[in-house]
């Protein structure tokens, strides 16, 4: 008898990991001889809690628990695998301890209680609800937290993954830059400046004579060193504009993240939280486009002078220990000495 | 009392400085009783003041004819004075102004704006008298020899302009120096066309309170026979012809008048003319080349003080675009800009209709007709400013104009000579710029029909003001801070954790910077209490940002800042005040080498630095000022 549970068990492990087994995919198996075993069969199975009973549209079915599992399930006390059917319940959305103590109506210490023994049993895990973040959820040990629980893939354990968001938001960002810019490099026109119009206006001069005031060319204009051999950046003329949906799949497809999927949502935070930072601008709703960083970075009079940064800006005033004549910043600004306080 | 209420109001202690600096000690006297205890009657100013009587007729003889006072209208038994703040602060502006008619129009018109700036408002008759004195005969003798009329009223060391009308060490070819009175005529008139010099009304002397009253009162008067209208209706009617009557007295001072002058020949006068020209006797018809008076002599003149803002916003607009796009579109852009200026009298409407009582009459948001310019155009100004158009573009974009390819570094396979293209391919070229600045952000520029674009200066504005509370936050702090600010923008009223969400950061990294925030007046914190009794665990804490609260507050930082600039412009001063009166000593002056030590002309050169250093620091602190407050109106809060 044993032996055939053990043979129907090893029988279901070969099926894929998490499959259903309803009756007709046990009998399929041709291991129980008639009806009857095969209930002895799954009754035994299911008492060294080996099989996991389920129902799914009224028709009963089991899904297989691993053995060493199964082995810690079978030395728990009622009250620990009552909880723990509850947790098993919860799937991976998880399950707030009071919640537990309602549904098992069991007194409050002894939840906390078997909840640790559990916990020290490997067989649970508490997770910090990113909802709500003073609960602690409880789900099965071998599961991963929902992304109510614990959060998209930006956060972690709760709080929000500054690594890990800085690395995606770089690869992003690079991304499209590559789609909405071109970096032109300083000589991409390298025409020779022939001077057709002064060539042209010169030989009018020598034919006419007379110098026409509408063909003198005018005078080339100072043109600062902005592109002094550096390339510059310039966005695209008729760019494909990169969207959140193409972005996620391309953050997908890189791999990045480790398992971790990134979904239109998710994509979206990330893409509003860079436009907030000033690294991406919206185009339409949802296509981006790269900031181009200024040539050089000027704030305004009042911050680049020294007032505007002045930390003590406030106490200031028209006498007193701090003056714009004992000020030192000034004295540091202009090179010059301030007054002693 | 807290130290903020006993300071006194940042504005008042600005511009009294400004007004001692630019109009001496009495000026700024009488200007500072009137700033600190507002309106009030001569009576009132001589009380508070001890001056004497004599003395206080001179500061606001100054005062007003600089118009930095209003006084209440004539026909009332007894004068109020005012402060104006608009005009008072605008005496940081002089040497803008100047620079700005320079840059737009020549050397010339420069100077004569400056000497309007100087003179505050004056005849056109008086004007040119002090440039060509009416008893010379001859005419060439004008520019060269004789000393000038006007004089500077004071100290210009806060402009930095140097001194007035034709210099006498000016020969008659300098680019200065005006050659004939009918060139100064034509300079007023088109300056007046162009709007930075308008006609002197008593209106214009009318604190907003007076000129309310008088509105109101001609409304009443023309509609309901001087009694008050009942209704809603007619309430509403009247506010609404109120704000007409205003903005028609205004506009009046923009009329240009007819210059009759300036294409007559001088013996065809008018009739107008033709009666003065003979009372002033006979002989003045044999000389060539002398003055006629004209009709429009007694005409009165100022410098308008709202066109500098609209200049500035055009300079601060084409910088933005310089950082923010590249060189040439901002190139672009000026001239675009520069186009549109003529017809721009202000910034914005100061006397709008008032909002109609329900929301769904509101008219809707309709562009301006004057906003609007040809691409073409823009492309034939480039042509003869020999811009290199083609540059800061895709180069593909230029490629595909010109037919040519480019490679992936954008190397063009063909070199393109940006004055050898033809007038449909420049066109094309100028439009890829103005593309740039239609899908900028900001929205420099707007699509408005085929060929032609707009620029919605309105909604500008306000990005624009963000954009500088950005600014400063972004140097003062962090990127950080800059995006908290930006996303509380965004989201409105935010708890912790929806901000942290929105920034995608943790509430440890952001609670401190929340915290300087709000300390430095940019954001503001709410507590909306959940249960009875006020306890911090059960109550909601909401943090947001109102722009208009930011706003003030910069502006006043601003003018502080100004402040202190200079207090310390006095205070270096003071320390090498022996030197400079020295170096000023009639027989030092133009021989320091000679006179002075090598220290001292270390010294002298030393202050001229940083004299230079904190004159510009004030200026672009006036950039800052302008910004926040000159380009758009009030920001209604919701």
């Amino acid at each position: 008898m044993g032996s055939r549970a053990d043979m129907l068990y090893e029988e279901c492990a070969k099926r894929p990991e998490g499959t259903t087994f309803f009756q007709r995919d046990l009998t399929g198996m041709h291991i129980a001889r008639d009806l009857n075993e095969l209930l002895n069969l799954v009754g035994d199975l299911s008492n060294r809690h080996l099989l996991k009973p389920l129902q799914f549209e009224g028709e009963p079915c089991w899904k297989l628990r691993p053995k060493d599992i199964a082995e810690k399930l079978r030395r728990l006390v009622p009250d620990e695998r009552l909880l723990y059917q509850h947790i098993d319940n919860a799937h991976t959305e998880g399950v707030w301890s009071k919640a537990l103590r309602a549904k098992t109506n069991l007194a409050q210490p002894t939840v906390t209680k078997y909840l640790k023994s559990l916990e020290s049993k490997d067989l649970i895990q508490a997770v910090m609800s990113v909802k709500t973040p003073n609960r602690k959820m409880y789900l099965l040990k071998h599961l991963k937290p929902s992304e109510d629980v614990a959060g998209g893939p930006w956060q972690n354990e709760g709080d929000f993954d500054s690594a890990l968001i800085e690395v995606a938001a770089k690869v992003v960002a690079n991304k499209v830059e590559h789609d909405t810019c071109i970096r032109v490099s300083a000589g991409w026109n390298n025409y020779t400046s022939s001077d057709r119009q002064a060539a042209i206006a010169h030989k009018k001069a020598q034919v006419k004579g007379v110098p026409d005031i509408e063909d003198a060319l005018p005078v080339q204009p100072y043109h600062p060193p902005t592109d002094s051999g550096a390339s510059r950046l310039v966005h695209r003329s008729n760019p494909g504009y990169p969207t959140t949906i193409t972005l996620a799949k391309y953050l997908n497809e890189t791999g990045l993240l480790r398992g971790k999927t990134v979904r239109e949502s998710d994509m979206e935070q990330l893409l509003e939280m860079l436009v907030l930072e000033g690294t991406l601008e919206n185009v339409s709703a949802s296509t981006y486009r790269t900031v181009i960083p200024p040539t050089n970075q000027k704030f305004n009079g009042f911050v680049d002078a020294p007032c505007g940064n002045c930390p003590v800006f406030d106490l200031c005033s028209d006498e007193g220990p701090i003056t714009a004549r004992t000020c030192a910043y000034f004295a540091e600004w202009l090179e010059t000495t301030s007054e002693e306080p | 009392m807290s130290y903020t209420q006993r300071e006194t109001p940042i504005l008042a202690e600005l511009c009294t400085f400004l007004v001692e600096d630019m109009y001496g000690e009495l000026a700024a006297r009488v200007f500072s009783v009137l700033a600190r205890f507002g309106r009030q009657r001569r009576v009132e100013i001589s009380k508070a003041s001890y001056l004497s009587s004599s003395q206080i007729s001179l500061g606001l003889v100054i005062l007003t004819q600089q118009h930095l006072v209003f006084h209440s209208p004539s026909t009332e038994a007894t004068v109020f004075y005012d402060i104006d703040w608009q005009q008072s602060y605008a005496l940081v502006r002089h040497a803008k102004i100047a620079h700005f008619v320079e840059e737009r129009f020549n050397k010339k018109s420069a100077n004569v704006i400056s000497n309007l700036l100087t003179l505050g408002h004056t005849s056109l008759a008086d004007l040119r008298d002090a440039y060509f004195q009416p008893s010379q005969q001859e005419e060439g003798a004008v520019n060269g020899k004789k000393p000038n009329g006007i004089k500077a009223n004071g100290d210009t060391t806060i402009n930095g302009q140097t001194s007035l009308v034709n210099g006498t060490e000016h020969d008659d070819h300098d680019d200065e120096t005006l050659a004939s009175p009918e060139e100064l005529y034509g300079i007023i008139q088109t300056l007046m066309e162009h709007g930075w010099v308008i006609q002197v009304a008593e209106a214009q002397y009318l604190s907003a309170e007076d000129m309310h009253n008088i509105a109101r009162q001609q409304a009443l008067n023309d509609q309901w026979g001087g009694s008050v209208p009942t209704g809603t209706k007619d309430k509403d009617r009247l506010a609404q012809l109120i704000m007409a009557n205003k903005r028609r007295t205004r506009d009046a001072w923009l009329e240009v008048p007819n210059f009759s002058s300036r294409k007559r020949k001088a013996n065809e006068s008018d009739y107008g003319s033709s009666k003065r020209t003979k009372l002033n006797g006979e002989g003045q018809y044999g000389s060539a080349g002398s003055y006629h008076h004209s009709p429009e002599d007694d005409l009165v003149i100022r410098v308008n003080p709202e066109k500098a803002a609209v200049a500035m916003r055009n300079e601060y607009l084409v910088s933005l675009v310089e950082q923010r796009i590249s060189y040439t579109t901002a190139r672009v852009y000026e001239i675009l800009l520069r186009s549109l200026e003529k017809n721009i009298p202000r910034c914005f409407e100061e006397h709008p209709d008032p909002p109609p009582a329900n929301i769904e009459d509101q008219p809707q948001w309709e562009p301006n007709p004057d906003h609007v310019v040809n691409t073409k155009d823009i492309a034939q100004r480039a042509k003869i400013l020999g811009l290199d158009i083609c540059n800061g573009l895709d180069p593909a974009a230029v490629a595909r104009v010109t037919k040519t390819t480019s490679n992936d570094k954008g190397v063009l396979a063909q070199p393109v000579d940006h004055s050898s293209l033809s007038f449909h391919e420049r066109s094309e070229i100028v439009e890829a710029h103005l593309r740039l600045l239609v899908d900028h952000p900001l929205h420099f520029v707007n699509w408005h029909a085929r060929g032609q674009y707009r620029v919605d200066f309105d909604l500008m504005a306000k990005s624009l003001i963000q954009q500088e509370i950005e600014n400063t936050v972004l140097a003062r702090k962090s990127t950080v801070a800059m995006k908290l600010l930006r996303a509380l923008k965004k989201k409105g009223k935010l708890d912790e954790r929806q901000l942290c969400n929105t920034m995608m950061a943790s509430a440890n990294d952001i609670r401190g910077i929340v915290n300087d925030l709000t300390v430095q007046g940019f954001v503001q914190t709410q507590e909306i209490p959940k249960v009875d009794r006020r306890e911090a665990k059960l109550s909601l804490h909401l943090i947001w940002y109102d722009m208009q609260r930011a706003r003030e507050k910069l502006l006043h930082d601003t003018y502080k800042g100004q402040v202190r600039i200079l207090q310390r412009i006095a205070f270096e001063r003071e320390k090498i005040q022996e030197l400079l009166t020295k170096a000023n000593r009639t027989d030092v002056a133009g021989n320091e080498t000679k006179y002075l030590k090598q220290t001292e002309l270390d010294d002298l050169k030393k202050w001229k630095e940083v004299q230079e250093k904190l004159l510009l620091q004030l200026a672009r602190q006036d950039d800052l000022v302008a910004v926040l407050r000159d380009y758009c109106g009030p920001l209604l809060t919701a």
